[in-house]
């Protein structure tokens, strides 16, 4: 059963004098009570317009939005039970840390013990217990994200929405707070909407990602499914590192296919497809190893074009017939590296050879 | 590294342009105080001054002065608040032509303005084609004239009030903090009261203190309404007397040192309001 409904949303800036900008188009979804899902895309693809539609902030040209089957299209944005964490944390300045967090509260009426105990509980859950008397610029920007959050979160919203959330921070406070944000989201169990365009982040937080480009949804499902079966050649280039190749079916049966002269089994099925039908091949660099013993299904002749040390991975540059592929590889101290310009063999699985539209 | 040693490291020419700048504005000052002093020979004393305040015109100019300015400070702060907010909120489209308006008052002159006035409102507004009087001649009654010199006034102050409430709204984010409000559920009157408001206070000190400065100093306005301002009575002092005139300008500059002094003090912390990153 849905929880919160996005049906045939499309959004649509301008007009007048200029032509109408379609910054969403039918976005057309279902989120179940309890998902984290994130909409996870490039800049100007729709990813915030559409929070913004679920929070209010904008009015979808068509299309419903519903929560619990209640319609809430058209209610204005603090008639809607809906928490929104902002990029810019958007804490008042004139009001202490525990007045931030009440102040939904204080709105709604609430007894002042009542506001005063769920202000505690939320200091709590954030672990800020001993800050509710300082002010927004007295702490450092992830313990404002936190208590932007814990604001959110006191007045039990039915969805909460989650605006780039940790982008105005470092790498590190990111790493932690994103755990920390997902932890508490899963302790409340409450139904969440992410926003980003960090692929990372979209992965390590959601139970489903909805990838997004220029206003239309690409391709909805779990991290697992978004990263291994890219359906499109957007989400297979936007989520991770990807090798793509211009190919064309060379064997619909078998599942073989060729790129430059050079022939790759594939997982995929092609019995729709003809023979000589024009594809892109990708595989994700990780997926090639250097042929050993073991006889693979795909073992390809190449020549070592660079090799790239990146940390804890060592992307190294083939040329399979006349392609440029990547292919990567765990560093460690003991690693033996090819010699550039050296000839050797690599291999990867026929699940890895993915098969995508033009 | 303390602060001695930090002065020393001041090079000679930086310290010498300050002290030339600092004399060339401190100099007219110390004598125009030294001469408000000196009323009585070979005496220093605040004789001036207590024959400056005694006059009942000071008190009742003075007094208008500051109930015109009090007034035009409110009516400004009502019409430029909602319009600064609403251009950031709504319409930044809007932005460039509402600044330019703004800044009409800097290309034409007050004496321009001041005929403008006179010529539209002392005779009678009719609705038209009629003999509905709609408006009658403000200039030819008291308040008329005063409210006269309050829109004067408020378009006199119009750069300083919302060019002051403009870069107070951006500084802390006004179209953010709104949408968060709205999301925890505030109407419009609680997000302007309770979150813009509070957090616009020192910009709307300053264009309120600089506001009060050109009302209490303004002459042309008052003199071609005819109206009992303190800006006409200092010009009239100034040609019948010597020294009084020298205690006034000097109590000017002291109020408006204390003015600046209470901008200091309220907007100390306006830096650390957009929050410690």
């Amino acid at each position: 059963m849905a929880y919160l409904t996005l049906s045939n949303i499309s959004k649509a800036f301008g007009g007048g004098l200029h032509e109408p900008v379609l910054a969403v188009k039918d976005f057309d979804m279902e989120i179940k009570k309890g998902e984290l899902v994130s909409f996870l895309g490039p800049s100007g693809c729709g990813k915030t317009t559409t929070l913004r539609m679920v929070a209010g902030f904008e009015m979808p040209t068509t299309g419903v939005i519903l929560i619990e089957g209640e319609d809430i299209t058209s209610k204005l944005p603090n008639q809607r039970n809906v928490g929104m964490v902002f990029q810019s944390y958007a804490l008042f300045p004139n009001m202490t840390v525990g007045d931030n967090i009440g102040f939904g509260l204080k709105i709604a009426k609430k007894p002042s013990e009542e506001v005063k105990q769920r202000v505690k509980e939320m200091l709590d859950l954030i672990h800020m217990a001993e800050y509710g008397n300082r002010y927004p610029y007295q702490l450092s920007g992830g313990q404002q994200q936190r208590v932007a959050l814990a604001r959110a979160l006191a007045l039990k919203p039915d969805v909460l929405l989650l605006d780039e959330p940790l982008s105005a921070l470092d790498a590190k406070i990111r790493v932690s707070l994103r755990s920390e944000i997902r932890a508490i989201q899963k302790q409340l169990g409450i139904t969440a909407i992410y926003v980003t365009h960090d692929q990372e982040e979209a992965m390590s937080i959601s139970d489903r990602i909805v990838v997004m480009h220029e206003g239309k949804i690409e391709q909805i499902g779990t991290p697992f499914e978004i990263y291994n079966f890219p359906t499109t050649v957007f989400v297979a280039n936007f989520v991770g590192t990807l090798n793509t190749a211009n190919g064309e079916v060379a064997d619909p049966a078998t599942g073989l296919l060729s790129v430059d002269g050079v022939q790759f089994e594939s997982a995929t099925v092609l019995k729709d497809r003809k023979k000589g039908e024009k594809v892109r091949v990708a595989i994700r660099p990780e997926r090639f190893n250097f042929v050993s013993q073991e006889k693979k299904a795909n073992v390809l002749d190449c020549k070592i074009e660079n090799i790239n040390f990146l940390g804890s991975i060592v992307r190294i540059q083939v040329l399979i017939g006349n392609t440029k592929f990547y292919m990567d590889t765990f560093n460690n101290p003991f690693l033996e590296l090819p010699k550039i310009g050296a000839v050797e063999q690599v291999t990867c699985s026929r699940e890895a050879v993915l098969v995508l539209d033009e | 590294m303390n602060l001695s040693s930090r002065l020393r490291n001041i090079p000679f020419w930086s310290w010498l342009w300050f002290i030339l700048g600092a004399l060339y504005f401190i100099l007219p000052l110390y004598a125009t105080l030294d001469f408000s002093l000196r009323m009585e020979r070979d005496i220093i004393g605040f004789k001036a001054y207590l024959s400056a305040f005694e006059d009942p015109d000071f008190l009742k100019t003075f007094g208008y002065s500051v109930s015109i300015a009090i007034v035009t400070i409110l009516v400004s702060i009502i019409l430029t608040i909602p319009t600064a907010y609403w251009v950031r909120l709504r319409l930044p489209e809007a932005r460039r032509i509402v600044e330019f308006i703004t800044l009409m008052p800097f290309v034409v002159p007050a004496i321009i303005l001041v005929f403008g006035l006179i010529r539209i409102y002392s005779s009678p507004i009719t609705i038209p084609f009629t003999d509905i009087v709609l408006i009658p001649p403000l200039t030819t009654f008291k308040f008329g004239t005063s409210i006269l010199v309050v829109a004067g006034y408020m378009v006199l102050g119009l750069p300083y009030m919302y060019r002051s409430v403009d870069t107070g709204m951006r500084t802390v984010d006004v179209r953010t903090l709104t949408e968060a409000a709205q999301s925890l559920g505030a109407n419009w009157y609680t997000i302007i009261s309770q979150v813009i408001l509070p957090n616009l206070r020192s910009a709307l000190l300053s264009g309120a203190l600089l506001t009060f400065a050109i009302v209490i100093g303004e002459v042309v306005l008052a003199s071609f309404l005819g109206v009992p301002a303190f800006g006409p009575y200092l010009f009239l002092l100034g040609q019948h007397r010597a020294f009084e005139p020298a205690a006034l300008t000097f109590t000017t500059f002291l109020m408006t040192w204390a003015a600046m002094g209470i901008i200091q003090l309220v907007t100390g912390g306006q830096g650390q309001a957009t929050g410690a990153h």
